[in-house]
């Protein structure tokens, strides 16, 4: 199977582990992703200063997807996930919208059909590729491995336009966990926000969100964290040490992308996944998971 | 990607008055947004709420009152974390965090307020298509690594056509 990806710009800019985790483990599950040339920003940070340019950011990486013919673009950051959800059912919804922003796209020598599926990381493993194919891709199980998941903002709001998960109890990405062999726990903050959305405008009120939910979540007792958009996890991993003097609370929790537990599992190499770009202490999970390989 | 000098001025068109603001609001957010009755539930979920005091009903309601000037030499619109919750459980499916955006936007028009790490955003969206050029980042045994090191392709933004139509959606006329 053959699916377009659109990376967005953290991914390819700094967020290099998920991509290198997606890479590793995408082909082994039958899937061939296909890159896209000349795509940009989402209009993501563009939309607080300009809504219409934003639209037309999101609508013309999708133009570009649109033109490599496959069913499905992956989108698997959250916040490029909804910038263009969001912009593809204003382009469905409003014919002025959809006239104005044909004229730009023109420019560029694109055409938008608007029939491409966008797909996160979470709800294409899930729905698609199926619990099953990922189970029985699965060699070294994570038997005794104590997780928790966090979904993020912007796959599971708003419902009325994306349909990734259920908006106030997802378990897509919980049951991804567990077909890897862990256990997952649920635990009252887990729809709590990660605060990338503030790092442009108040820092330190945005690391003292994630350092606050990490501060409940290392309360558990839990081996690590999971999660599967390059904000939040920039978030939980490379400001978790940041984040901890900003609350001064001394934190050392295990973060890891979905991606990187997965290829664990197919027995693939910690760098080829990147592992050894996380920023928080991984290597507390990986002896952990060791441990539970036969 | 050619470049080409740009200054703020050219991103920003003159202030629209009071009235014109309120229409505009109107226009694209739809009359509904005025149906809020006050019941809380944005405000209570409300991921900005503890740490920066934002009260997202109390936007809707400067708005309704015509306060849109104070909101946006407040600078309280940008306290928001765009979480978006507000916006899922309005019971009159109104979206305090879009109204929240569309006031963002006013004040990039009359350069108020706005956090200068968006303007870099935009400067460098405009230039190259990305918020940033590919990092080099160090592994926790401080190992330096680029794309390229890391075996990744190459990151090919868009053509100059992009950027122009970029600079005209955003140096129009609000509305």
């Amino acid at each position: 199977m053959e699916v377009a990806v659109y990376w967005g710009c953290m991914i390819p800019t700094v967020e290099y582990a998920y991509e290198l985790s997606l890479r590793a483990t995408f082909p082994r599950l039958g899937v061939k992703l296909i890159d896209l040339k000349g795509v940009s920003c989402c209009g993501s940070p563009i939309k607080s200063v300009n809504r219409l340019a934003a639209d037309y950011l999101a609508l013309r990486n999708i133009a570009l997807a649109e033109e490599t013919g496959t069913e499905h673009l992956l989108v698997p950051c959250n916040g490029c996930y909804l910038s263009l959800s969001e912009a593809l059912h204003h382009w469905r919804t409003d014919e002025e919208l959809q006239g104005e922003m044909e004229k730009f796209l023109d420019k560029e020598g694109l055409t938008l059909e608007g029939g491409i599926k966008i797909v996160h990381t979470i709800n294409f493993l899930h729905d698609i590729i199926g619990l099953e194919a990922v189970e029985k891709a699965v060699k070294k199980p994570l038997t005794g491995l104590r997780l928790v998941s966090h979904s993020g903002c912007h796959i599971l709001r708003p419902s009325k336009i994306l349909d990734v998960d259920d908006p106030e109890r997802p378990r897509k990405l919980d049951d991804l966990i567990r077909a890897l062999g862990a256990e997952v726990l649920e635990y009252p903050e887990s729809l709590d926000c990660c605060g990338a959305g503030l790092l442009l405008s108040h820092p330190e009120t945005a690391v003292s969100l994630s350092a606050t939910k990490l501060r409940a979540i290392q309360g558990l007792g839990v081996d690590g964290l999971v999660d599967s958009c390059p904000a939040c996890h920039m978030m939980f991993d490379a400001r978790q040490e940041t984040g901890a003097r900003a609350i001064g609370y001394k934190l050392s929790l295990p973060v890891v992308y979905y991606t990187q537990l997965l290829g664990l599992t197919m027995g693939l190499d910690g760098r080829s996944l990147g592992l050894h770009l996380n920023q928080s202490p991984v290597e507390k999970l990986l002896e952990r998971a060791q441990k539970t390989f036969p | 990607m050619g470049r080409r000098a740009l200054t703020l001025r050219d991103l920003t068109s003159e202030a629209a008055s009071e009235g014109e603001l309120r229409e505009r609001i109107v226009r694209e957010l739809g009359s509904e947004f005025q149906s809020c009755f006050r019941c809380l539930r944005c405000t209570s979920g409300c991921t900005s709420m503890k740490l920066l005091e934002l009260r997202p009903h109390f936007v809707m309601n400067m708005v309704k009152l015509g306060l849109v000037e104070e909101l946006i030499s407040s600078g309280i619109v940008w306290t928001c974390a765009l979480c978006l919750k507000c916006e899922e459980r309005c019971p009159q499916e109104v979206s305090p965090s879009e109204l929240i955006t569309l006031l963002r936007n006013f004040s990039f028009q009359r350069e108020e307020n706005v956090p200068e790490a968006y303007l870099k955003v935009v400067s460098s969206v405009l230039e190259t298509g990305f918020i940033q050029e590919p990092m080099e980042v160090v592994s926790r045994e401080f190992e330096e690594f680029t794309r390229e090191s890391l075996g990744l392709p190459r990151l090919v933004g868009p053509r100059e056509a992009f950027s122009e139509n970029l600079i005209e959606l955003m140096t129009r006329e609000a509305g």
